[in-house]
């Protein structure tokens, strides 16, 4: 009998924030607390290491970016540290009363994406935002250090914003090793580093730029997505803006899987604990940058047999869906749940690795992304 | 002292919607006020200095955030709002 489990979805979204409380069952929904009312939320994320704990990525078209954390599950939202700085982490230089302390040239904009670390490192987390910025936090967000072997990367003068912005999207972290960390980049592409940000290779080889007079650069792909398969770490799936693709290699190089599915565009992939081996696409059109053929599509890749299977019937849920580079997650219960936001902000949930589907009965506003917590019962 | 009117969206950092305040330049007001209400550092203008997009800093009725900016010179008695342009969607 499977354990029992409380599965909350973390929703955020244009305009706000939503947690969505369900059961290992994974059938029947509550759409819990809201906040954030009326602002973007480009991301939000469960800290396992402190259970109750979330974080969340706000961007006020008023105020900025600010970080949020909750430490009751979402009832409560509190800004935490201090909205990031490019190149240094207390007051603005320009009003520190010292002359002699260079400014800052630009702002910080846009926060992305937000990675507690390893349970090693149990205070210690990760943001990624625009223009192509990371920070590294040991105080669990109030107080945030720039990484400047990237934020004062040399070759910055030649990236260039995708259109979603200068993002820096995916942060993944080695399980076995802390200092192993990979990034993502728009219109960049993604980097490894050995030494815990000290210095980055790009990790581009074998992935096609068709928007670039060079088609194999070192670097200015478009990466939209990047997972590491549950069980192997130096296995990764992407999902680019030219296709998809898998590496088993830490990224050294890669090599395109989307072709038999033709047009293999996307924003968003997943990989589940209890799926070692699989990955799940969330197939656009091109051109629209929405599912394409009418219909919802989810392609799960199996890397042991090489070959794709579509989740979804024509006739499952039709329309023209946009699904975003955080629209998509896997939790880690067994068999796996999948979920997919959309940009007109339905929340389709598969509670058994994508045999079946069902829709959250709660319209959201656009949806930016989704994160799922997994906690047991009672908590 | 100036007659200080901030956004009633600010609250949720901490200042009330009226005050009076002593300062000889737009950027000094928002250096007291930021210091008072600590919460309001990087809400009205960023870490650059400049105000954010949607800020809008009125001095005597007159719009000063796409003219002078912070740098406007200020003088008792002079009415100052801090409001949020219409946007958003």
């Amino acid at each position: 009998m499977a354990p029992k489990n409380t599965v909350r979805i973390l929703v955020g979204t244009r305009k706000g924030s939503y947690i969505v409380e369900g059961d290992s069952k994974r059938k029947s929904w509550k759409v819990g607390p809201a906040g954030h009312e009326g602002t973007d939320v480009y991301h939000m994320v469960a800290d396992p290491r402190h259970p109750g704990d979330f974080y969340a990525a706000v961007n006020s078209w008023m105020w900025g970016p600010l970080v949020y954390r909750s430490t009751n599950y979402g009832k409560k939202w509190s800004e935490i540290g201090t909205p990031l700085m490019a190149s240094t982490k207390t007051r603005p230089p320009r009003f520190d009363g010292n002359p002699d302390t260079p400014a800052p040239v630009y702002p910080v904009g846009n926060l992305w994406h937000i990675e507690p670390g390893l349970p090693s490192e149990p205070n210690t987390l990760y943001l990624g935002a625009d223009p192509h910025l990371l920070f590294r936090s040991t105080d669990r967000g109030s107080t945030w250090d720039p990484i400047d072997a990237i934020n004062k990367h040399p070759g910055r003068k030649n990236w260039a914003p995708g259109a979603g912005g200068a993002c820096l999207h995916t942060i993944l972290i080695d399980p076995r090793d802390p200092r192993r960390l990979y990034i993502g980049l728009s219109a960049v592409g993604t980097f490894r580093s050995e030494d815990g940000g000290k210095s980055w290779k790009p990790t581009n080889k074998g992935v096609e730029a068709p928007f670039l007079p060079n088609k194999f650069p070192e670097t200015g792909q478009c990466v939209h997505d990047v997972v590491a398969d549950s069980a192997n770490p130096d296995t990764f799936y992407r999902q680019d803006h030219g296709g998809m693709y898998v590496s088993h290699d830490r990224m050294e190089k890669w090599v395109r899987i989307g072709k038999p599915l033709g047009d293999d565009f996307g924003f968003t992939v997943a990989s589940p604990r209890a799926s070692p081996g699989k990955a799940y696409f969330v197939r656009l059109d091109g051109m629209a940058r929405v599912t394409g053929e009418g219909h919802l599509q989810v392609h799960e890749w199996n890397d042991k047999t090489r070959k794709w299977r579509k989740l979804l019937s024509p006739t499952a849920f039709p329309g023209h869906f946009g699904v975003q580079r955080e629209g998509m997650v896997a939790d880690d219960l067994d068999p796996a749940g999948i979920y997919v936001g959309t940009t007109t902000g339905q929340l389709f949930v598969s509670p058994d690795a994508g045999k079946s589907w069902n829709k959250v009965p709660f319209q959201f506003p656009a949806i930016h992304s989704v994160s799922v917590a997994t906690t047991r019962s009672g908590k | 002292m100036l007659e200080v009117h901030l956004d009633s969206w600010l609250r949720e950092f901490g200042p009330p919607t009226h005050m009076k305040i002593g300062a000889d330049s737009v950027e000094h007001l928002l250096d007291q006020l930021e210091t008072r209400y600590p919460r309001l550092r990087f809400k009205i203008r960023d870490e650059t200095g400049h105000l954010r997009r949607y800020v809008r800093v009125f001095v005597d009725g007159e719009d000063v955030s796409g003219t002078t900016g912070v740098e406007t010179p200020l003088k008792g008695g002079q009415a100052i709002d801090i409001l949020h342009s219409i946007a958003g969607g």
